[in-house]
């Protein structure tokens, strides 16, 4: 059980509760133990008499919830108390379990219960009915402790490389922006590169990483045969970027060098800034990954771009006719959500009708997560082979977050792709973003927890005690249409943001960010920014004695 | 409760009055048979899980949710109970069902009626 989270406590258990498990221990939970049923949705209920409905012991009603008293088994139903009437009329039977869902319910308090030996019994019981492969067991294996220390150690020394840096360069500030912000020309609808690239010169473990020199383009010997090294191409873009010049930058080099990379997109076209993100990491990790860590694949790789952006996605795919999940680990470096176009019902009190209301709901990046980590249920036209049946059945297909990295970045799929017209559209809607995130309720953990109903264990200790909380740092904004459109990409330093659109760098207020059309958003982990800025929180950023001249271009 | 009573004789010999279970159990009404029918056939499962798919669908189920935190906030967390959750929110809930789900899962259930030959 994790206890991490200051605002979250395990409920204690009331006085009832305590007294039955002082009293009977686990006997109760034992003698049921055979008449439990768990169903292929995962839902454990229990089932005494196979010929009979349940019903109440007052009322003989059927419906509503059913309560089964631990004790000596009768049932009383929710309606008018009878559970309450039950505890009343026997003393000491205030323990009852809710027949549909198997938690634990507390007559005399006339409220849930929790319990944690009970849970464990539970879900126990759920996972050994539940079909499972020979090698399921292996994902709920921990994972060596090493790796999950090793990717937070990275970043710590970092920090101290920068914090020199930052000192020696003090001097040369020449402007009233802070350092490390600069435009960067537009070399011919390249505002997608410079949307981009200014993401990721303000990405801290990015900066840090190639501030503190750790790849250095005069030192570097991993250029390929044409001398081609794309990490070099960052540093010297980074080395400009936070050399204190003020004039817009233009980065011709890198992009002649991207353009050798990527032959196919060597145009003056508009292109787009996720495939350009994502081919840009490529690069990286084949300059750097492969040649250093040539055994190691996605997952374990130390390239600067996946110790950074790199994440593990769960999927679990369920049998709808026998239950049986299938779990699939990938990594990744990014995640492409879909607008959560939700249809609401109108809830005024006149009004009862269905309403397929878009205009009126709003899109939110946590609607959107939502819609992501819910289960989905397969078309018949996409039967999956499950491979307890033997055959192919109608599938569920959940998605969630076994380990997050340590900047996230979120890609809006705005450009909608109609095979009936044969042609593709850009979705306009606004999505409402906050700037503070917790990805804890869509962690796998989170996620799988939910299948077994209302419980307080937890069953994937892996990452559990990860830091979820994350803080925005740069959206990329498109605006336009889908053939002709201009990035925008807004950076926040120090709690200022600032609008980087190509040459001109301005500051901005931020209903402007959050009124903005994001595209792609960028969550680095709480911590690193909270240690970072309390490393450097002493040092001034503007100059208190060099002049103060804004320069065209940028203010 | 209303019998008829026309043809009834005193008699020495009367029968003991029935109590309440026994009087129910002998005269199920059609909505019992008809749930009873349900269950037996896991017709009643299947409906559960479409319903529940619908409403999370049309976010129904996300509206409930957001009802019960105003709830638990205004109330204070410590104050609630289930029961009264329960209590609070289910009027709201039953008449917010849009009538698109109603209707289909009324649907549903005539097939079913018809195929049990009822």
């Amino acid at each position: 059980m994790s206890t991490r989270k200051p605002s979250f406590q395990n409920p204690k258990p009331c006085e009832h509760l305590s007294d039955f498990k002082l009293k009977h221990g686990l006997n109760g939970f034992n003698l049921i133990e055979k008449y439990f049923k768990t169903s292929p949705n995962g839902r454990l209920s229990l089932n005494r008499d196979e010929s009979k409905i349940p019903r109440c012991h007052f009322c003989s009603g059927y419906q509503g919830r059913l309560y089964f008293c631990l004790i000596c088994s009768k049932i009383s139903c929710s309606d008018s108390n009878h559970a309450l009437l039950h505890t009343q009329s026997e003393n000491g039977h205030a323990i009852a379990m809710d027949l549909e869902r198997s938690e634990l319910y507390c007559c005399v308090c006339s409220d849930q219960a929790y319990d944690s030996d009970f849970d464990r019994f539970v879900i126990c019981k759920q996972i050994m009915d539940l079909p499972k492969s020979e090698s399921s067991k292996d994902s709920i294996r921990e994972r060596p402790m090493k790796k999950k220390r090793l990717v937070y150690g990275v970043v710590g020394s970092d920090l101290k490389y920068s914090k020199r840096l930052i000192s020696a360069k003090d001097g040369r500030l020449k402007s009233c922006l802070p350092w490390g912000l600069r435009g960067l020309n537009n070399l011919g609808n390249t505002c997608f590169m410079n949307s981009v690239l200014q993401a990721l010169l303000h990405t801290p473990p990015f900066m840090n990483y190639f501030l503190s020199d750790r790849h250095n383009h005069m030192t570097c010997r991993r250029r390929s045969a044409q001398g081609l090294c794309l990490p070099c191409d960052i540093d010297v873009i980074f080395s400009a970027v936070f050399s204190g010049e003020r004039t817009p930058y233009s980065p011709a080099q890198f992009l002649y060098s991207w353009w050798q990379h990527a032959a196919n997109l060597a145009s003056y076209e508009q292109q787009d800034a996720h495939e350009f993100f994502v081919s840009m990491l490529d690069r990286i990790h084949e300059r750097e990954g492969k040649a250093t860590f040539p055994h190691k694949d996605d997952t374990d790789c130390l390239c600067i771009a996946h110790r950074v952006f790199s994440g593990l996605l769960r999927s679990d795919v369920t049998c709808t006719a026998c239950g049986f999940t299938s779990s699939t680990y990938d990594p990744c470096v990014d995640i492409s959500l879909d607008l959560d176009t939700s249809t609401w019902c109108s809830m005024d009190g006149a009004n009862m009708s269905f309403k397929q209301n878009e205009s009126t709901s709003i899109s939110t990046l946590l609607g959107c997560l939502e819609l992501f980590t819910r289960p989905e249920r397969l078309g018949s036209d996409q039967k999956l082979y499950c491979q307890n049946c033997k055959e192919r059945q109608d599938s569920l297909k959940q998605m969630s977050f076994k380990r997050l990295p340590l900047v996230l970045c979120f890609h809006i799929k705005r450009f909608e792709h109609s095979p009936i017209r044969k042609m593709s559209r850009k979705i306009d809607r606004h999505l409402q973003f906050p700037f503070t995130l917790d990805m804890a309720p869509y962690l796998s953990a989170s996620i799988v927890r939910k299948r077994f109903g209302n419980r307080m264990f937890t069953l994937d200790n892996d990452y559990s005690d990860a830091p979820t909380e994350y803080e925005i740092f740069a959206v990329v904004t498109h605006s336009g249409m889908l053939e002709s459109g201009h990035y925008v990409t807004y950076v926040r330093l120090k709690n200022q943001w600032y609008k980087c659109d190509d040459a001109w760098i301005t500051e901005v207020d931020e209903h402007v960010v959050r009124a903005s059309q994001c595209y792609l958003m960028y969550y680095v982990q709480k911590v690193l920014v909270q240690r970072a800025s309390e490393d450097l929180s002493c040092l001034p950023m503007s100059p208190r004695h060099s002049n103060v001249l804004p320069i065209a271009g940028c203010c | 409760m209303k019998r008829r009573r026309f043809r009834v004789r005193h008699s020495v010999n009367r029968p003991p009055t029935p109590d309440a279970a026994d009087d129910q159990q002998k005269q199920p009404s059609l909505h019992e048979i008809i749930n009873i029918k349900m269950i037996e056939s896991g017709e009643k499962e299947r409906l559960m899980e479409l319903l529940k798919e619908r409403l999370i669908d049309c976010g129904w189920k996300d509206e409930m949710q957001n009802l019960c935190r105003a709830f638990i906030k205004k109330e204070g967390r410590n104050n609630v109970t289930l029961d009264e959750l329960i209590r609070a929110i289910t009027p709201k809930g039953r008449a917010s069902v849009p009538d698109s789900v109603k209707a289909e899962l009324l649907q549903r259930i005539q097939t079913f009626l018809v195929s049990a030959a009822l």
